[in-house]
């Protein structure tokens, strides 16, 4: 139970920079995602914390504790790896005390505690099989089960859910969001898939390329994404981007005009902007059939879901998909209006990417 | 793998054929060997008529009789453990300098490291023959002066120099091996409280055990084979050299010769046939996750 403060940390591989000045500070018993495509150098962040990567520069605190030069024995972190890492060699209860063996815990404690966490996981009926003889859930439970029995003060989780099928894995991240609360302890968790940081996270680091782009709650990143690529990077149909010029109150968007939103007017004055790029969410938006007031274009396709629809449309060329209501029937070419939600449109600086009101952080 | 079909059925009795054709020399020998061994006299040329069958010459061989008319007694039990002390004990030291000299080229990023990798390859491609005159010249060197303990030092010496050939090659293997097993085992054992010594011993080397075991076999019948260092270092006789010094001394009778020579190499056979799929594994560097 310790908040984490990561103070100016870089890592450097040889000349390849893995995370570029990271400030970050997680508060004590929060559930921390640190959401990034492949190589971003979440992970590596995450081993970071745990001390087996030794930061290049900077300082991590553990609470008040300067933990940087700490070995990762010491650190008291129970870390969950994306391969489990399950010994193969050893039963499901080996495995589990493993961690206290190694403290030299009294054998009758061991026994305890190892029952506690397993009965705790469900994996009490387990114990006396090895890891090849578990299905994949349940080595993940296993490798969870060896991550509490220290009862650490963080807990770091490496894409725990990727080797798992899909819906096992919205069965297990109910489960451990829950687990992390009863338990009260500080998680970090690395993922890639923007669905499992929404559903589970606190709050969400947003990385890439070494470098954090937004920290936030799921609605914050959600609806107020800092940069393009943070609104691309969540949701599912990520957000749709649109290239936009200002003309007098109004957007251009290639043929079509809508006025800019109420509240972007004052900002874009003083900005003195001419071109952005325009993002929305597909819900925020809707399709009406024939030519009116939106963004004008045609279908090029759609995609029944079962309760709604996926309609892409393409403006001038560029593609927009919009969630409509199951039911209606579009047709290929056929001439939409796409209809944005005032208030959920983001307004993002062409050049730098950067979402207007955050445009001088 | 075996369930792929990558080439057709139908030529498949070639390859078998060709494999025959080749090992047949090597078959023929060896059974002509063996079938010997059980004969009063030796069964060459192929000449069948001339095997009587016989276990006298396994039993000579096991009372330690050199000829079958009483004159040289040898005692093959003591010479077959004196082998075994120096298979075993060249095979011993390999593995375990090998398990830790490969954890740590596998695992270590130690300054020279990459040399000395490229070192141990050229060190493997020297002949060991190309060195015995500096071996021996180390051996006079460091030769004790105490008469007792003469005999045990030229075992001690004997097994450090066979094991020193083996090694570069054996380091090389075992590197292979730990660098098949992920990282995140070790760094889950290093979290939970391990030294690097503990890890290296607790978790990489159970899951390394097939890699262990053939480098382990390859060390032994090296021990078990050589002749070379044996007869140049080692004061005692092992069944290599016993044999070597015995095929064309007049006195011997050959077919007990073969005995001998059948039972130096029952390990090779039992360890290719029993340790076979433990070997295949070795060989591909796999191990079962």
């Amino acid at each position: 139970m310790v908040k984490i403060i990561l103070k100016e940390i870089t890592k450097k591989f040889g000349d390849f920079t893995a995370l570029n000045n990271i400030n970050l500070k997680i508060d004590d018993r929060e559930f921390m995602a640190l959401l990034g495509p492949s190589g971003s150098g979440k992970s590596t962040l995450l081993y970071t914390i745990a001390g087996i990567y030794r930061p290049t520069s900077g300082r991590i605190y553990f609470d008040d504790r300067d933990v940087t030069e700490v070995p990762p024995k010491d650190r008291n972190v129970g870390l969950v790896f994306q391969n489990w890492a399950l010994y193969p060699h050893m039963k499901v209860f080996e495995n589990i005390a493993f961690p206290l063996e190694l403290r030299k815990v009294p054998r009758q404690e061991i026994e305890k505690k190892v029952r506690e966490v397993a009965k705790m996981l469900h994996i009490e009926n387990l114990l006396d099989r090895y890891p090849w003889q578990l299905s994949g859930g349940q080595q993940q439970r296993v490798a969870i089960a060896r991550a509490l029995v220290k009862e650490p003060d963080v807990l770091l989780l490496d894409e725990p859910l990727s080797n798992l099928d899909a819906l096992l894995r919205l069965e297990v991240r109910a489960e451990l969001k829950r687990l992390q609360k009863e338990l009260g302890i500080t998680a970090v968790y690395v993922t890639h898939d923007q669905a499992e940081a929404l559903a589970m996270a606190d709050r969400i680091a947003v990385i890439k390329e070494g470098k954090i782009l937004q920290v936030g709650t799921p609605d914050e990143v959600y609806y107020r994404p800092k940069y393009r690529f943070v609104g691309g990077f969540l949701g599912n149909p990520p957000m749709n981007f649109v290239e936009a010029e200002v003309e007098n109150g109004h957007l251009k968007v290639y043929e079509s005009k809508i006025p800019v939103p109420a509240q972007y007017r004052e900002l874009i004055e003083k900005l003195g902007i001419k071109e952005v790029l325009l993002g929305f969410r597909p819900h925020d938006a809707e399709v009406i059939k024939g030519i009116g007031e939106g963004l004008i274009g045609e279908v090029y396709s759609f995609e029944p879901l079962g309760r709604e629809q996926i309609v892409t449309a393409s403006i001038g060329g560029t593609f927009v998909k919009v969630f409509a209501p199951e039911g209606e029937h579009f047709t290929f070419g056929e001439k939409v209006t796409v209809k944005i939600r005032e208030d959920r449109i983001v307004l993002f600086d062409k050049k730098t990417e950067r979402a207007l009101e955050f445009l001088e952080e | 793998m075996k369930d792929v079909e990558t080439r057709p059925r139908r030529y498949e009795w070639i390859v078998i054929l060709a494999i025959l054709l080749a090992s047949l020399p090597l078959i023929l020998g060896f059974s002509l060997l063996m079938l010997s061994s059980f004969s009063r006299e030796m069964v060459t040329n192929l000449d069948l008529s001339s095997f009587h069958f016989t276990l006298e010459n396994w039993i000579n061989v096991f009372q330690g009789k050199l000829a079958t008319t009483g004159g040289i007694r040898t005692n093959i039990l003591k010479i077959t453990f004196n082998t075994l002390v120096v298979a075993l004990g060249v095979s011993g030291v390999v593995t375990f300098i090998s398990a830790l000299a490969g954890y740590s080229l596998s695992r270590i990023d130690f300054r020279g490291r990459k040399h000395m990798m490229v070192l141990l390859l050229i060190l493997h491609a020297f002949p060991g023959v190309a060195l015995i005159v500096g071996v021996y010249l180390l051996y006079r060197l460091t030769f004790p002066q105490n008469p007792d303990v003469i005999r045990l030092y030229s075992f001690f010496y004997v097994i450090l120099a066979r094991a020193a050939l083996e090694i570069p090659m054996s380091v090389w293997l075992m590197k292979g091996f730990f660098d098949t097993i992920p990282w995140e085992f070790e760094w889950s054992g290093i979290i939970d409280g391990a030294s690097r010594i503990k890890v290296w011993w607790k978790i990489m080397l159970p899951l390394i055990k097939p890699g262990i075991l053939a480098v382990a076999l390859f060390a032994f019948l090296a021990g078990w084979q050589d002749i070379i260092y044996v007869r140049t270092f080692l004061i005692d006789q092992t069944l290599a050299t016993f044999i070597e010094a015995n095929i064309e001394a007049e006195y011997s009778h050959m077919p007990l010769i073969a005995a001998a020579g059948t039972l130096y190499l029952l390990p090779t056979i039992i360890f290719f046939l029993t340790a076979q799929q433990i070997l295949l594994q070795g060989y591909s560097g796999g191990i079962k996750g």
